[in-house]
């Protein structure tokens, strides 16, 4: 769930966490955002929400495998670096799947 | 200049509030945090007193304690409730880290995210006090910001060999100097009255096995540091992943299931440390 700036904030996209003033709470989490909504959130100056969508998969994943395999290659061999490795590869796996 | 005698680069090191590229602020509160006898009064009186220090500790306040930033919203409630060894922690951890945001790009997220992985770890260890590995964590790596910050010429050659040989920072680190970023933080950690599992876990952080006082706490910090820099978030100085102590990975009795789940708490927790970013 990125964090974007209000200015790139569009009608149709879900709110992952509550807008709030103070300790009111002005939109709830799961508000799909209006042009109306979009106005009051531009006058409240607030610099970002947060919306729902995926965050670092900005990336290919093939290109976080690369990066993954380069930073481990001097330790591939020690022991249990394997298992981490394998784990955070399947992590970052799954992040691509939802 | 010769960084190769330990006492002489001790000394400098230790003269880091009296540099004159350290800004006033942080001179302050180092000069404060040295006092024997500092009080959590005095060192909320002292946050409140700057608005922009004091919106950032909140900040971080509120992360540590219910993992998002908002609910905490006075100073000395904060310090009430985190205790004095948690608030200067963050109190040094925010305003040296914001120093050099510059000179090692990355720096200051890769230690938010060890900060977070270690409270993670240590809750499910069951520690007593987890926010104080969170502090810890925060801190662990504060020994390259300070060589930067007094040595820079010198570490831009440890950087550069850093780049062309594929070495670690630590090695490099010893090329140049007579003691490496984990000793050098621990020196501080002790100058600024942190307790013995604090400065334990910053000076053993690569060798965990060495800890006689605080040996879950390091340990905690150790695979903390090598979680994060496994999933890639932010930068501490050089692209590779640190290889694990096994005797220490296996003290800490974690299995797969559990390792799984602290990569996805991390993972969750990002929104908050985009939040923190100085």
């Amino acid at each position: 769930m990125p964090k974007i700036s209000v200015d790139k904030i569009e009608p149709g996209m879900k709110l992952t966490k509550p807008v709030t003033r103070g300790n009111m709470v002005m939109l709830k989490e799961g508000t799909e955002l209006t042009e109306h909504m979009i106005i009051k959130i531009r006058n409240m100056d607030l610099e970002k929400v947060s919306i729902d969508g995926p965050s670092q998969n900005s990336i290919p994943k093939e290109e976080r495998l690369v990066q993954l395999d380069m930073r481990f290659k001097n330790v591939e061999n020690e022991p249990y670096m394997d298992l981490l490795k394998k784990l955070v590869r399947e992590h970052i796996e799954v992040s691509y799947e939802q | 200049m010769n960084n190769n005698d330990i006492r002489t680069l001790r000394r400098k090191v230790e003269s880091i509030s009296s540099l004159p590229t350290t800004p006033d602020v942080l001179k302050q509160i180092l000069v404060m945090i040295e006092k024997p006898s500092i009080s959590l009064g005095e060192i909320s009186n002292f946050i409140s007193n700057d608005p922009a220090l004091a919106t950032r500790i909140l900040k971080m306040v509120n992360s540590v304690i219910y993992g998002f930033p908002g609910r905490i919203s006075s100073v000395s409630h904060a310090t009430v409730l985190l205790g004095l060894n948690v608030i200067k922690g963050l109190l040094i951890g925010t305003s040296v880290f914001e120093l050099m945001q510059k000179s090692m790009l990355g720096l200051w997220e890769h230690s938010i995210n060890c900060a977070i992985t270690a409270k993670l770890i240590a809750r499910r260890k069951g520690l007593k006090d987890p926010d104080d590995v969170y502090a810890a964590g925060l801190l662990h790596d504060i020994g390259k910001v300070i060589l930067i910050l007094q040595f820079p010429e010198e570490y831009e050659k440890v950087m550069n060999e850093i780049n062309m040989e594929d070495i670690t920072i630590s090695e490099a680190e010893k090329n140049h100097f007579a003691e490496t970023h984990a000793g050098v933080g621990s020196w501080l950690a002790e100058k600024w009255r942190f307790p013995l599992n604090l400065v334990e876990s910053i000076k053993y952080h690569h060798k965990p096995h060495l800890s006689k006082n605080a040996p879950l706490e390091t340990a905690i910090v150790h695979l903390s540091d090598i979680l994060v820099r496994a999933m890639g978030l932010g930068f501490a100085g050089d692209p590779f992943v640190p290889a694990l102590n096994p005797t220490v990975f296996e003290y800490l009795d974690l299995n797969e299931n559990d390792i799984k789940e602290i990569l996805g708490e991390v993972e969750d927790s990002k929104s908050v440390t985009e939040e923190l970013s100085l």
